[in-house]
C-alpha cells in the first residue's frame, strides 16, 4: 500500500476519533467540566500543543501531482504533503544564516536570498521546513508507541486485575521481568536486533514502556472489581466481557489519558537519545540535534540548526508536560476529592 | 567573648576551605600540574585499537602506537617527496639478485648489537634476562606469524608473493589438525618443526634473505610497515592472555624509539622514550633512522624544517606521548583550542568541520595555531555493483549509459567544499597525485558536471527524464550503507539530491553492519561508497581494487564493484611487475581509459592529510600515509605553559551575579513568610 | 520475617531466570553468530577462522536442548555462564568482560554516588520548601521551573553546559578523567552539576506531590488545628510519613548507580560502565551489551528486595507476611 494513502487514512481516522471524542465529552457532564477546568488552567499550553498537532496533520495529508513549485521528476511522482508544497523545494548548496542574502561560508549567492527564516543546514536544506517536518515525526513516535503500548497494557492489566489467579501470576511475572531490565539498554538491544526503522523504534519503545501503565491499570482494576456496582452486575449474570467493557474500562479512561500525555514527552525525549546513538528515527528533532552537535565547534559558529530543533523539541515537551500536569490535577480522583 | 571568637574562627576556617576547594576545582587543566615543564606530547584517540599485534594491526588508530613502538627494517624519509625509503633496523636498502625461476632474492642485513625493550618475558630464554639482541630469525618468525592462519593477519594476500608462504600456512593447518601433540607446542616450536617459510632464510644472526616473485617488487614497501618488524618468540609464548598475563595484542614487546608504558583502552595510552632503542644506545652510529634529516624536499628549508637546532641531531626529541580518549568531537576540539592538545589527534575527522576552506580563522591564527596540508594516497569513490541487473553488466549498454549519466552529476568539488571544507582533490581516476601514473593534465570527461549531457545519456539509456518505461515511474535504485551517523546520512543525501536532478530516485538503505554484510554477501546491493588508503605509494596498490580475481562475488576480495574486464586484467598483470617507465605509463593510461567509459566507480576525491597543531609544536610535516612520525617532532613546554595560562583564566563574575540573584529570589519569600507568621 | 525474605529472594531468582531467557532470545536466537563473528573479524578471513572464533566465544553449539545434547547447547551454556559470572571475552576486541567491568565500576561510582547524594540533598529540601510555601508565588514558580527543567533534553544540557562552563568560563576541564583524588573533583564537578540539574525538575515535582498529599491528611490538619508550628509539622509529620514513597524512589535508583551514566560518561570521557556500554552499542559488541543488561537487571532485582525490606525498617505499619 502506498504510504501516503495510509498516512491520509490515519489523518481521517484521527479526525473521526476527534469528532467522536468531542461529542462524548460534551455529552458527559464530568468530562466536559474536566475539559473546561483544564482549558481555564492551561489555555496557552493547549493552544501550543494544538499548533504542533496542526503542523503534523498538515504534513500528513499528502497527494501525488500538482506542479505548483519547481520540482524535479522524482518529486512529481512522489506524494507531497501540504507542508512540502508550501515550505519545501527551496534548497541551497550549503549553510546560510537566518534571513541571509549570501552563503555563510564563502559568501556565494543564494538561490532564495532572504527566504530562509531559520537558515539552512550543511547541505542547504531549509531549517524552518525541516523543523516543521519534525513535528510529524515527534507525534508519530509518541502516538504510534502509545497506540501499541496502551492497549497492550490495558489488556494485560485488566485481565490480570480482573481475573486474578494464574493470569495475574503470569502477567505479574512478565511485568517484573521487563521492568527489571535497564530500559534504555533493552530498547537499544531490541532496535539492534529488529533493524533500524520508525516502526522498530516505536515497537521497542512500546515494549519497554507498557509495563508502568500495566501496573497502574492492574491496581485500579483490582479496586474496581470489589466495588458494589461491579459485584451487583456480576450477580445479575452480566457476562464478564460486558462487565469489563461497561464498568471497568470506562473507569480507567481518565488514567489512559493521563498516562498517554505523561508518557508522550518521555518517549520523544528517549528518541533524542536514540538519535545520538545513531538509531533514532529519520527526520526527528533528535536527529537534527545530533547532526548539529558538532556545528557548535565550527568557526564561525553555526547555531541556528541546534537552536531551531532544540527549541521545537523543548516547546512541544513543555506544552505537553504542562497539559499533563493539569490533566492529572483535574482528572485524578484523589486530587478531585481533596478539592471538594 | 570566647564563644564569639571560636564561632568566627570556625566560620573563617569554613570559608577558607570552601575557597580552597573552589580553587582546586576551578581550574580547567586536565593534566597534573607536575607535567608542565616536561616534553610531553598530548594527543587523543577515539576508539581504542583492536589489537597492537604488528601482524594484525592495520588501522590508523593502531598504527599510532605500533608505528612508534615497532621499528622496521626500512623506513620512509621524513621530509623527501615523492616518498623515499631509507634503512631502519637494516644497515642498507636490500640487495637484489635473481633466485629460482621467477623469483628475486632480497638480502637484508640487520645492525648488530641492537636489543629489545626490557621485559620479564625474556626470562623465558634465560632466567633473569630482561632483554636480548634483535636477530634476523625474529623477522623470519614474524613472517611465519603472518602466514599462520590462526594469527588472522589482514595482509596475507600481498605476502603470498613470498616463496612458500601459502604452502607454509597450509602445512601448519594440516599438521595442527592431524597431530594434537604438535598443535599443543608453543608456536615458535611449531614453525621451527616445519622448517619455516621456504623463501625466508636467516643468514647468520644478522642476515636475512627473502625470495619473492619477481613480478612483485612492491614487497619492499611492506618492509617499512610494522607487519615485518622483528618479534621475539618469547613475547608470543609469554603473553598468551592466561593466568592474568595480558595478550600479546595488548602488550607489545618491541625495539622502537618509544615503548608503551601505560595502556588503558578506555581512557589513556602513554608512550615513553625507549632507553634500549639503538638510536639512544648507539648515537655514534648516526643511523639514518635515528637522526633528524639534514636534507629535505624543496621548501622545507624555508619552512624551518631543516633548522640547525634539529638537522643531524639524534632522535627522539619528545620524551613522552600521552593519548587521551575523546569520544565526542566538541570537547575534543575545545580542549585543543584551550591548548590542552598539541595537535589534531589520531582521528582527525572532527577537525574537518572547524577549519574553513581558506584556512584558519583569524582567532586561531592569532593563537599561533598552524595548518599544514598534503595529499594522501587515498581514493574515495561511489561504486556500482556490476553484478546487478539494473546498474551492472547484465544491463549492458543501457546500464553503462546510466552509470555515465550518474557520474556526470556528482560534483566532487562541491562535495569536498561542504564535507571536508575543501580539503581534498577532486578525483579524475583512481590514482592520486604523487603516484607514478598520475597525470595532472588528465580530465575525465565523465567527472565534470554536465547536466545536459547526463540527461541526454538518460534518454539514450531509455530512461527519459528518469522514467523507467516498464513502470512509468522514476527509476528507483538503492544506496546501501551501514553508516547510520548523522553526518553519514547528510552525505548520502547530497548524492541522492544530485541524482534526483536526473529523475532517479535513489533510496538510502542504512542498516546495521550485520545486515549490510548480509546484503554484500548475497550480492543484494546496488550502489555503495568506499574509500581506500594505500599501503604503499605504487599504482598497483590502487588498480588491484578492480582486478577481476579479487571480485567480491568471485573470491570475496576487495573488488566490491565486481568489475571484471579481460583487457583491464591483462594490463593490470603486466603493469604490476614493470618498473616505472614509458611502457608502464602507457598501460596505466589504457586502464584509465577503460575505467573512464565503464564507470564501475564514480571517483570522488583524494583526501588531503592535514596537520593542525599549536605554535609550540615543531617540525611538523604531514606525512600522508598512516605512520606516526613522532620521533621527529619537538615542542617548547615553557611556551606551552604560559600560553595555556593566558588562554584559560577562569571567568568569575557569573558566580557573584548568581549569588545576588539567589538572594533576590529568597529574601522576598522569607519576608512574606515572616509577615504571615506575625 | 525469615520466610518473607526467602520468598522474596526466590521470586527474585525466578525473575532473573526470565531476564536471562529474554536475553537469550534477543542475542542468540535472533542474531546469527556468523554475523557477529564477521563483524569482529573483518570480511576477508577464511571460514576456518570464523569457526575457530565461534568455538572460542561459545557460539558453536546448537541453540536449544534436544535429544543428544541436553546439556551441551547454547541455552544451558548461556545460563551457566551468566549465573557463574563467567562472562567470557568481548566479541569486538577479545578483552575479558569481567575485568573491564571491574575497571569501569570505580569511575562510574565516582560519578554516580556524589551525583545521587547531591540530587537527594538538593531535591528534598527544595521540594519541602516549595510544599511549605504552597499556594504562594514560590510554589507556582517552583512548579513551573521544575516543568521547564524537565522539558529540556539531556543532550542540550550537556552541550550547553560544556560550552558555557567549560569553553567560555574556563571553570572546569571540558572533559577528561583522572582518579587522582587531588584532581578528581575538577573532572567530576561539571557532569555532576549537569546530572543534578537534569534530574531536579522531575524529583521536585514528585516529592512536592508526595509532601502535599501528606500535608492534606487528617492528622496533619488536626496537628495544625492544635496550633503546632508549620515548621514542626513539616519536619515531624509530613516528612516522616512521606518516607515510604521517598524511599521507593530513592532505593530503587541505588542499584543503577553501578551501571553508570551513558551520556555523561561518553561526553565527559569518564571511563566507566556507561561509556563501556555505549562503546558496545556502537561497536555491535553483543557479549558486552547482554552482560550489561544482565547486570542491570540483577542489581534491580536486588534493589527491589532491599526496598521491600527497608519499608519495614521505616514504617511499622508494613508487616512482612
Amino acid at each position: 500500500m502506498e504510504s501516503h494513502l495510509a498516512s491520509n487514512g490515519i489523518v481521517a481516522a484521527l479526525f473521526l476519533a476527534a469528532g467522536v471524542t468531542v461529542w462524548m465529552v460534551r455529552r458527559s457532564r464530568l468530562w466536559s467540566s474536566a475539559f473546561v477546568s483544564l482549558w481555564r488552567r492551561r489555555r496557552f499550553a493547549l493552544l501550543v500543543t494544538g499548533v504542533y498537532v496542526a503542523v503534523a496533520l498538515l504534513d500528513s495529508v499528502a497527494w501525488v501531482g500538482g506542479d505548483s513549485l519547481a520540482v524535479d521528476t522524482v518529486a512529481r511522482h512522489e506524494a507531497r504533503s501540504v507542508i512540502d508544497r508550501v515550505f519545501g523545494g527551496n534548497q541551497e548548496k550549503s549553510y546560510s544564516a537566518p534571513f541571509a542574502e549570501a552563503e555563510f561560508y564563502g559568501g556565494g549567492d543564494l538561490r532564495y536570498p532572504g527566504r530562509h527564516w531559520l537558515g539552512t543546514d550543511m547541505i542547504g536544506r531549509d531549517i524552518f521546513y525541516l523543523t516543521l517536518k519534525g513535528a510529524r515525526v515527534a507525534l508519530l513516535i509518541g502516538g504510534l508507541t502509545s497506540l501499541i503500548a496502551i492497549p497492550l497494557a490495558l489488556l494485560f492489566g485488566i485481565s490480570a486485575g480482573y481475573f486474578g489467579g494464574r493470569i495475574d501470576d503470569v502477567v505479574f511475572f512478565l511485568m517484573t521481568t521487563l521492568a527489571s531490565m535497564p530500559g534504555l539498554l533493552l530498547l537499544i538491544a531490541l532496535i539492534m536486533v529488529m533493524g533500524k526503522s520508525t516502526l522498530a523504534v516505536c515497537v521497542a519503545l512500546a515494549v519497554t514502556g507498557w509495563v508502568g501503565f500495566c501496573r497502574v491499570s492492574r491496581g485500579e482494576t483490582l479496586k474496581l472489581r470489589e466495588l458494589e456496582f461491579v459485584s451487583a452486575a456480576r450477580s445479575l449474570g452480566v457476562s464478564e466481557f460486558q462487565i469489563v467493557m461497561r464498568h471497568i474500562l470506562p473507569n480507567l479512561m481518565h488514567l489512559v489519558i493521563i498516562t498517554f500525555v505523561l508518557m508522550f514527552s518521555g518517549l520523544v525525549l528517549s528518541e533524542a537519545i536514540l538519535s545520538w546513538l545513531g538509531i533514532g528515527v529519520d527526520g526527528s528533532w533528535g536527529q537534527m540535534i545530533d547532526q548539529a552537535r558538532n556545528e557548535l565547534s565550527r568557526d564561525p559558529i553555526v547555531w541556528w540548526n541546534i537552536a531551531a530543533s532544540g527549541t521545537a523539541l523543548f516547546g512541544l515537551i513543555l506544552a505537553v508536560n504542562f497539559v499533563g500536569d493539569a490533566l492529572r490535577d483535574v482528572l485524578d480522583p484523589r486530587t478531585i476529592e481533596d478539592e471538594r | 567573648m570566647t564563644l564569639m571568637s571560636t564561632c568566627s574562627a570556625a566560620r573563617l576556617l569554613g570559608l577558607t576551605s570552601i575557597w580552597a576547594l573552589a580553587w582546586v576545582a576551578c581550574n580547567n587543566n586536565p593534566y597534573p600540574p607536575t607535567e608542565a615543564g616536561e616534553k610531553v606530547l598530548y594527543s587523543s584517540f577515539r576508539e581504542a585499537p583492536r589489537s597492537l599485534d604488528p601482524a594484525v594491526a592495520y588501522d590508523t588508530g593502531a598504527h599510532a602506537i605500533t608505528g612508534s613502538v615497532y621499528d622496521t627494517l626500512l623506513e620512509y624519509h621524513y621530509l623527501k617527496r615523492p616518498y623515499e625509503l631509507i634503512p631502519g633496523l637494516a644497515t642498507d636498502l636490500p640487495t637484489q639478485r635473481p633466485g629460482q625461476a621467477g623469483y628475486t632474492v632480497y638480502g637484508f642485513s640487520l645492525r648488530p648489537g641492537m636489543v629489545y625493550e626490557n621485559d620479564p618475558a625474556f626470562s623465558l630464554g634465560m632466567p633473569g634476562r630482561m632483554t636480548r639482541e634483535i636477530v634476523s630469525a625474529d623477522v623470519a618468525f614474524e613472517l611465519c606469524r603472518l602466514a599462520d592462519p590462526a594469527v588472522n593477519s589482514p595482509v596475507v594476500e600481498p605476502f603470498s608473493n613470498i616463496q612458500g608462504f601459502q604452502e607454509f600456512g597450509q602445512a601448519l593447518t594440516q599438521r595442527r589438525e592431524e597431530d594434537l601433540a604438535f598443535s599443543n607446542l608453543p608456536v615458535h616450536e611449531q614453525y621451527a618443526a616445519l622448517g619455516g617459510i621456504e623463501g625466508v632464510k636467516s643468514v647468520g644472526d644478522h642476515g636475512l634473505e627473502v625470495s619473492v616473485r619477481s613480478d612483485y617488487p612492491q614487497i619492499q614497501y611492506w618492509f617499512a610497515m610494522p607487519f615485518t618488524s622483528p618479534v621475539p618468540w618469547e613475547a608470543i609464548a609469554f603473553y598468551d592472555g592466561e593466568e592474568g598475563r595480558p595478550r600479546f595484542a595488548d602488550h607489545p614487546i618491541a625495539s622502537g624509539p618509544y615503548r608503551l608504558q601505560h595502556y588503558d583502552r578506555q581512557s589513556r595510552m602513554v608512550l615513553e622514550a625507549n632507553p634500549n632503542w639503538y638510536g639512544a644506545v648507539h648515537p655514534e652510529w648516526a643511523a639514518p633512522g635515528a637522526v633528524y634529516p639534514s636534507q629535505g624536499a624543496p621548501g622545507d628549508l624555508e619552512a624551518g624544517l631543516l633548522a640547525p637546532e634539529w638537522a643531524g641531531k639524534p632522535l627522539p626529541f619528545i620524551d613522552r606521548v600521552e593519548f587521551r580518549r575523546e569520544k565526542e568531537a566538541i570537547p575534543y576540539f575545545n580542549k585543543f583550542l584551550q591548548g590542552y592538545y598539541d595537535a589534531a589527534g589520531v582521528i582527525k575527522e572532527s577537525f574537518d568541520q572547524v577549519i574553513d576552506e581558506g584556512g584558519l580563522s583569524a582567532d586561531m591564527e592569532e593563537m599561533g595555531i598552524r595548518l599544514e596540508k598534503g595529499v594522501e594516497p587515498t581514493i574515495f569513490y561511489i561504486g556500482f555493483n556490476l553484478d546487478d541487473d539494473t546498474v551492472g553488466r547484465p544491463g549492458g549498454e543501457r546500464a553503462r549509459r546510466l552509470r555515465q549519466a550518474m557520474s556526470l552529476v556528482i560534483d566532487s568539488e562541491e562535495y569536498t567544499r561542504i564535507f571536508t571544507n575543501g580539503r581534498g582533490i577532486p578525483a579524475q581516476s583512481p590514482l592520486p597525485p604523487g603516484l607514478f601514473g598520475y597525470d595532472e593534465a588528465y580530465a575525465n570527461p565523465y567527472r565534470s558536471v554536465d547536466l545536459e549531457r547526463a540527461r541526454e545519456l538518460m534518454v539514450e539509456a531509455d530512461y527519459p527524464q528518469g522514467i523507467d518505461p516498464n513502470t512509468g515511474k522514476p527509476l528507483t535504485l538503492s544506496f546501501d550503507t551501514y553508516d547510520t551517523s548523522a553526518q553519514g546520512l547528510l552525505q548520502y543525501r547530497f548524492f541522492t539530491d544530485a541524482w534526483r536532478q536526473l529523475g532517479i530516485d535513489v533510496k538510502v538503505e542504512a542498516t546495521n553492519y550485520n545486515q549490510f554484510q548480509e546484503k554484500v554477501r548475497n550480492g543484494a546491493y546496488q550502489i555503495f561508497m568506499w574509500g581506500w588508503v594505500a599501503d604503499y605509494p605504487d599504482p598497483e596498490n590502487f588498480l588491484f581494487l578492480l582486478w577481476s580475481d579479487l571480485a567480491r562475488s568471485k573470491s570475496g576480495g576487495p573488488n566490491t564493484a565486481n568489475f571484471m574486464n579481460d583487457r583491464f586484467d591483462d594490463l593490470y598483470l603486466s603493469m604490476k611487475s614493470r618498473p616505472n617507465g614509458a611502457e608502464r605509463e602507457a598501460e596505466i593510461k589504457e586502464m584509465r581509459e577503460i575505467l573512464e567509459v565503464e564507470r564501475p566507480w564514480i571517483e570522488l576525491f583524494h583526501r588531503e592529510d592535514y596537520a593542525l597543531f599549536q605554535g609550540w609544536l615543531e617540525n611538523v610535516k604531514p606525512f600522508g600515509m598512516s605512520f606516526p612520525m613522532t620521533k621527529y617532532r619537538d615542542l617548547d613546554p615553557a611556551e606551552r605553559t604560559s600560553l595555556r595560562k593566558d588562554w584559560n583564566r577562569p571567568v568569575v563574575w557569573p558566580i557573584w551575579v548568581g549569588l545576588v540573584l539567589l538572594i533576590a529570589l529568597i529574601v522576598p519569600g522569607v519576608m512574606t513568610f515572616m509577615r504571615e507568621r506575625q | 520475617m525469615g520466610a518473607y525474605v526467602i520468598r522474596r529472594l526466590s521470586y527474585g531468582a525466578v525473575v532473573v531466570f526470565g531476564v536471562l531467557f529474554l536475553l537469550f532470545i534477543l542475542f542468540f536466537a535472533v542474531t546469527s553468530p556468523d554475523d557477529i563473528a564477521r563483524k569482529a573479524l573483518g570480511e576477508r578471513v577464511p571460514p576456518a577462522v570464523v569457526e575457530q572464533w565461534k568455538v572460542n566465544h561459545g557460539y558453536d553449539k546448537p541453540l536449544f536442548p534436544a535429544p543428544g545434547h541436553w546439556a551441551d547447547n547454547m541455552l544451558v551454556e548461556h545460563y551457566r555462564r551468566m549465573l557463574t559470572f563467567d562472562f567470557g571475552r568481548s566479541d569486538a576486541d577479545d578483552t575479558p568482560i569481567l575485568e573491564r567491568i571491574r575497571k569501569g565500576m570505580g569511575p562510574s561510582l565516582a560519578l554516580t554516588i556524589p551525583l545521587f547524594v547531591l540530587s537527594v540533598l538538593v531535591a528534598i529540601p527544595l521540594s519541602l520548601l516549595v510544599a511549605f510555601f504552597r499556594e504562594t508565588y514560590i510554589d507556582r514558580a517552583g512548579v513551573i521551573l521544575a516543568v521547564l527543567a524537565m522539558s529540556v533534553s539531556v543532550l542540550l544540557y550537556i552541550i550547553g553546559a560544556q560550552y558555557l562552563v567549560g569553553k567560555v568560563l574556563h571553570w572546569f576541564p571540558i572533559s577528561g578523567f583522572d582518579s587522582d583524588p587531588r584532581v578528581i573533583v575538577r573532572f567530576l564537578a561539571l557532569p555532576i552539576m549537569i546530572g543534578v540539574a537534569n534530574g531536579l525538575g522531575g524529583d521536585i515535582r514528585f516529592y512536592r506531590t508526595v509532601f502535599l498529599e501528606e500535608s492534606n491528611t487528617d492528622y496533619v490538619r488536626t496537628a495544625r488545628a492544635k496550633g503546632c508550628g508549620e515548621i514542626r509539622i513539616m519536619s515531624r509529620h509530613v516528612f516522616r510519613n512521606s518516607l515510604i514513597p521517598l524511599l521507593t524512589r530513592i532505593v530503587v535508583a541505588i542499584p543503577f548507580l553501578f551501571t553508570g551514566s551513558l551520556l555523561l560518561e561518553s561526553f565527559f570521557g569518564i571511563p566507566g560502565l556507561g561509556a563501556i556500554t555505549v562503546d558496545a552499542i556502537q561497536g555491535n559488541d553483543f557479549s558486552v551489551l547482554r552482560t550489561m543488561v544482565y547486570i542491570g537487571s540483577l542489581l534491580f532485582v536486588v534493589g527491589q528486595i532491599l526496598t521491600d525490606l527497608s519499608y519495614a525498617l521505616v514504617d511499622p505499619r508494613v508487616r512482612l507476611e
